[in-house]
């Protein structure tokens, strides 16, 4: 692995990787801020333009997006009370009673070395991890790259917003869209109606700009409020709230782990994590450090814990080539464009790319410390941006990046469709993130069943005769039948909730 | 009665579209795949029965969906009125009509008209403040691409490009 990073150090230390790196630390900080946009969205937005980089450029810039988007959905959430990003919902907690005390600028700085101290430890997680993970994987066969690719999708539509059914249907329906184009075995063409377009299938990008994007620009136009400005005063932090967050040590360890470890777990990611990080910080917590009314433990936890996902979900990201979330499946799309396979034969192909992307993710916390600090008067200024003039712009920004992609009129129409569902899938209550999932997952699920089939001489057996696929199979099953069942007990409590209330009713 | 725009009618709507695609892919199989040859076969040839299985296992998964929508498990009281729905769906044509005119018009005219368009959606007014936000940003971003990525930008019938 050192060997790896040797190599990849020479593709990150150049002006442009690092460059990109701080301006995707900036940018992701500023998405990350604003509420109704967040790393995912910021990432959809840069990756037209990532895609025409060098790859370790590409990937730092990206990487920076998701490492600053995490950290950003704090200073909302501390200053206004409203999270940034879904991330940075377990920060209010503590952030923003901090800010009601007069510690806006503490609160903002515990948060942000937080972050980059949870980020740096998730890349820790990382560097040491993926490629034990890629070297164990480097022995699967196609039946177990099949299970691994349905336990991602399964993952993901189990802990995505909304129903696990929604969830499956969505992640169905994400696996039927990558059969549009050329079928790879049969070079025959499927769902292409005659046209030239469609031969190669719909571009990831055009598509994840579409459902993220175009659908929530137009959720916010619904939404109104579009000419208010938030009043939110200025907060200027220093580096002496790194050594404030030092002082929470043990806590910054045992949050940054949660977090690793619930980034690494397909489906999991930052909101579970940042509220499992709170949850256990508050429950070794003396009571005289009052969480819940503006304790700096409360920040250190839920932001380093957040961050440190966004490590740990790379591990089966790039180990696998199966994404934790939808920000990595966005990422790993972003390496399959790039002309690079995530999995085990990157890591012995090209070691440098992938110790490049170390490095480049590292650097990217680190980074967050400085520009984060020095930067959060700009942040907070960005703050006070108009919706009516931040929705033309991501609307101009979605539609000139997916045009740039092959400079295609096409992708634009195809984007527009894909806003159409999503805003449909949004109105019935449907997640999103399935969908890009099973649109990424899809050719390497068709793929390796097709030749598990080739190779099998009695069928789908063969998913059960080796000990890994059938491990996998087995924690498929698990994860729908866990699911439904947590589903069972949630409408049992739910129900018993309301009984006291329908018997006052009825009495009344 | 008048049909309100609820949580429940998207729902409907979106079982709809799940069967018209399944239906689709079946169609589809029957007839494009089928005169094809790949619709039959082992696993190599046959391009169709990986679509057909995923099309089985929605249809599943949404004949449940449908069921729970019929027995009332999910239901909604949320109602908005078709009038919210008006700003949203004159943004989407909005942008429709910029992808249909980007084309022709070329990116340095469709795209300033969009922007003031948009903006004026979003309950802007005074002139100044969408003029200039509308050429600054239009301008930027074409610097950005043209310049800084080499990108070049649909110049329509005016062949508008600018040598950056």
């Amino acid at each position: 692995m050192i060997q790896a990073l040797m190599s990849g150090l020479d593709l990150m230390w150049t002006p442009l990787s690092l460059g990109l790196t701080v301006l995707g630390v900036v940018f992701g900080l500023i998405v990350g801020a604003l509420p109704g946009l967040g790393p995912l969205m910021g990432i959809v937005l840069m990756l037209p333009v990532a895609i025409t980089l060098p790859p370790v450029a590409a990937m730092g810039f990206l990487i920076a997006i998701a490492v600053g988007g995490s950290c950003g959905g704090s200073i909302s959430a501390i200053l206004l009370r409203i999270p940034g990003t879904p991330l940075a919902a377990a920060t209010l907690l503590d952030g923003y009673p901090m800010a009601q005390n007069g510690r806006a600028a503490d609160a903002t700085g515990i948060a942000i070395s937080a972050s980059a101290l949870g980020g740096l430890f998730g890349g820790i997680v990382l560097i040491f991890f993926s490629p034990l993970l890629a070297s164990f994987a480097s022995q699967f066969a196609p039946p177990e790259y099949t299970m691994l690719a349905l336990t991602g999708l399964i993952a993901i539509a189990v802990v995505s917003e909304g129903s696990l059914l929604k969830g499956l249907i969505v992640g169905a329906m994400g696996l039927l869209i990558a059969t549009i184009g050329t079928d790879e075995f049969s070079t025959g063409y499927r769902f292409t109606f005659g046209s030239y377009d469609m031969l190669n299938g719909f571009h990831i990008v055009a598509i994840v700009v579409g459902v993220f994007a175009i659908s929530e620009m137009t959720m916010q136009v619904a939404s109104g409020g579009l000419n208010d400005r938030p009043a939110v005063g200025a907060v200027r932090p220093s580096f002496r709230t790194f050594l404030l967050t030092l002082k929470h040590w043990v806590n910054l360890i045992r949050s940054s782990a949660i977090g690793a470890f619930f980034g690494a777990l397909p489906g999991a990611g930052g909101t579970i994590s940042s509220f499992a990080a709170y949850a256990a910080a508050s429950a070794v917590a003396k009571p005289e450090e009052g969480y819940g009314k503006g304790a700096e433990g409360g920040v250190v936890a839920t932001e380093s814990a957040n961050n440190a996902t966004v490590g740990g979900s790379l591990v089966p990201s790039l180990a696998l080539g199966v994404p934790g979330d939808a920000s990595s499946a966005v990422l790993i799309g972003a390496l399959l464009i790039l002309g690079f396979f995530p999995g085990p034969q990157m890591f012995q192909q090209q070691p440098e790319i992938v110790g490049g992307v170390f490095l480049v993710y590292l650097f990217s916390n680190v980074a967050l410390l400085f520009v984060g600090i020095l930067a959060t008067p700009v942040f907070v200024w960005v703050l006070r941006l108009k919706k009516s003039y931040l929705i033309p712009v991501v609307l101009l920004l979605c539609a000139i990046g997916t045009f740039a992609l092959q400079a295609s009129v096409f992708d634009l129409w195809v984007m527009l469709g894909f806003g159409l569902l999503g805003i449909l899938l949004r109105l019935g209550n449907y997640p999103l993130a399935p969908l890009v999932i099973g649109a990424i997952l899809g050719p390497l699920l068709e793929n390796n069943l097709r030749r598990s089939l080739l190779i099998s001489r009695e069928g789908f057996w063969i998913f059960l005769d080796r000990p890994v696929a059938a491990t996998l199979v087995a924690a498929n099953v698990l994860l729908i039948l866990g699911a439904l069942w947590m589903g069972y007990r949630r409408r049992q409590l739910k129900k018993k909730m309301q009984e006291p209330n329908n018997t006052a009713t009825r009495s009344a | 009665m008048a049909i309100q725009p609820t949580l429940r009618l998207a729902e409907w709507c979106t079982v709809a579209l799940f069967v018209g695609l399944i239906l689709l892919v079946f169609q589809q199989i029957a007839t494009d795949m089928a005169a094809q040859g790949i619709a039959s076969g082992g696993p190599y040839d046959n391009g169709a029965a990986y679509p057909q299985g995923v099309a089985i296992i929605l249809g599943v998964l949404v004949l449940v969906q449908a069921g729970l929508l019929v027995a009332g498990r999910k239901v909604a009281s949320e109602t908005t009125s078709w009038g919210e729905l008006v700003r949203p769906a004159a943004l989407i044509a909005l942008f429709a009509l910029y992808l249909g005119m980007l084309g022709w018009l070329g990116y340095h005219i469709a795209t300033p008209l969009m922007l003031a368009g948009v903006m004026l959606l979003c309950g802007l007014r005074r002139p100044v403040a969408i003029i200039l936000p509308t050429l600054g940003v239009s301008f930027g971003l074409a610097w950005i691409f043209e310049a800084w990525l080499k990108i070049v930008l649909p110049g329509g019938i005016f062949h508008l490009n600018i040598a950056w």
